[in-house]
């Protein structure tokens, strides 16, 4: 079975647009939540957390030509980022065998209300570019244009778990042969009005307090939900022989990928499908529990979120498990975008072999038998192994493994 | 035709659809620009709202080949002169 080799990343998060930036506030703990007054006819005024991303879509071009939604913007720079530290361009490597795999939780759903906004509250017309710009899988075929790829164009939509089953499918068809190279990740922009209020209904929205930027604190016993945020991160991913062929470079490998659901509940977490999840995944790479020396908790800090993930993580790992860090802390949930940004979180952990923190001081759950890093980074010397959580509304699943290359 | 209405065109067409400034002349046609049969409407669209008027229909299809901008401003002029008064 062939490797998969990651040999480009790039990024646009709250935390930051590039990698240093990102590495910087991730590793140091800074968070880049805010507080947020939102204010929707027929209902009162409310302060919500967002983490918010410092990046004008308008500066970007589509390859469509057709106005871009913010979403689709990101993932756009992210992956011109991530095909620039690759060397990939368009027409560089067989479009036939180039594919595109792009997780969104609620794709154009920006787009769409704005749109409606626009008709219902202002009689404006509908744009005739519309649907291009608000479908689901806009960045997919943005991004398709961008790289004149091919092989596939493939959306994936399973909530939070979006990015990381669009990543692991990926991961599959370069081991099955059906590709060489693939360009993944996610993209979500979801910070209108109408999209933050459907979130507050649920009430799984941490409320800001005095210090908003430490709203979500994962793990702890005073947890009390999270912040929506907004972002997109994009990897190249090719088989060994196609990245030693064409003289690329990696540090890290994707190892191992599982997905699977809990059939059980729209929105309450299962403790025994994540675990069975992560065993599958850990099969998958062909390690054992104790080879994983970081995690990075799919983390939401809801009650019943992390207290499933609490125990599906003792129930595999055990007592002395790996180092976990909860990056929702510091990043806010960025939904069909997390398992994304969330893996390129954890890659530079792995190539630092530094666990970034979770970034709040709060007391921890006593009823929680996990070794999370919490206020600073904690080096990991003899790190070679990692994994990424991401757990979805909806119930699906996902885990994915990687390794250093060295 | 008005030269304002021209510079207005031609800014549009260059930062909303980064047409290249070489493809925009006065007898330019539609067809020329670049652009695809969907982001002429967007184009038309945009124009309409930035002029705040329509443009009748039977005036103005877009994907009729040889229509030029010259035609297009032509028609907003006419536009712009027949707009009511305000009150």
């Amino acid at each position: 079975m062939p490797r998969v080799c990651v040999t480009g990343y790039g990024v646009v998060a709250p935390i930051g647009c590039d990698i240093a930036a990102f590495d910087d506030a991730l590793f140091g703990g800074r968070s880049a939540i805010e507080p947020f007054e939102l204010r929707l006819p027929g209902s009162d005024p409310v302060r919500v957390p967002i983490a918010r991303c410092r990046f004008d879509e308008n500066a970007t071009r589509t390859p469509s030509r057709v106005p871009a939604d913010r979403g689709t913007a990101m993932a756009l720079t992210s992956a011109a980022s991530a095909a620039g530290a690759a060397g990939l361009e368009a027409g560089s490597v067989d479009p036939e065998r180039l594919g595109v795999f792009w997780g969104s939780g609620m794709g154009g759903a920006s787009t769409f209300e704005a749109t409606c906004r626009q008709v219902y509250g202002e009689s404006r017309r509908i744009r005739p570019t519309s649907v291009v710009t608000a479908m689901p899988n806009a960045p997919v075929a943005e991004l398709a244009l961008l790289f004149a790829a091919r092989g596939a164009a493939i959306g994936f939509a399973c909530a939070c778990a979006s990015a990381a089953v669009a990543i692991g499918e990926a991961m599959r068809a370069l081991r099955d042969g059906r590709l060489d190279m693939a360009v993944v990740g996610g993209s979500d922009a979801l910070l209108a009005p109408g999209v933050i209020g459907a979130w507050q209904a649920m009430r799984v929205l941490a409320p800001p307090g005095q210090d908003a930027a430490h709203a979500c604190r994962p793990f702890a016993a005073d947890r009390a939900g999270f912040a929506l945020g907004e972002g997109a991160a994009a990897f190249v991913l090719e088989t060994e022989a196609h990245a030693r062929a064409r003289g690329a470079r990696w540090t890290c490998v994707l190892s191992g990928f599982a997905t699977n659901c809990d059939g059980l509940h729209i929105t309450q977490p299962d403790a025994a499908g994540q675990a069975r999840a992560m065993a599958a995944a850990l099969k998958d790479a062909g390690l054992a529990p104790v080879d994983i020396g970081h995690v990075n908790a799919h983390g939401t800090a809801t009650s019943a979120g992390d207290a499933a993930e609490a125990q599906s993580l003792h129930q595999v790992f055990g007592a002395g498990g790996p180092a976990v860090t909860a990056t929702k802390a510091v990043l806010g949930h960025l939904l069909g975008a997390g398992g994304a940004v969330e893996l390129l979180a954890m890659l530079r952990a792995l190539e630092r072999r530094l666990a970034p923190p979770t970034g709040h001081a709060a007391a921890l759950d006593p009823t929680f038998k996990i070794d999370l890093v919490q206020r600073d980074a904690r080096p990991l010397a003899q790190l070679r192994h990692a994994m990424s959580n991401s757990f979805a509304f909806g119930g699906t699943n996902a885990v994915l493994i990687a390794s250093r290359a060295d | 035709m008005n030269p304002h209405t021209f510079e207005v065109v031609a800014e549009v067409l260059q930062q909303q659809f980064h047409v290249e400034p070489e493809k925009i002349a006065p007898d330019s046609s539609l067809q020329a620009l670049g652009l695809d049969s969907l982001s002429l409407m967007e184009f038309v669209f945009a124009i309409e709202d930035r002029f705040e008027l329509r443009i009748p229909e039977e005036r103005l299809d877009p994907r009729q080949s040889q229509l030029t901008l010259t035609d297009l401003c032509a028609a907003l002029d006419e536009g712009v002169a027949n707009r009511p008064l305000p009150a």
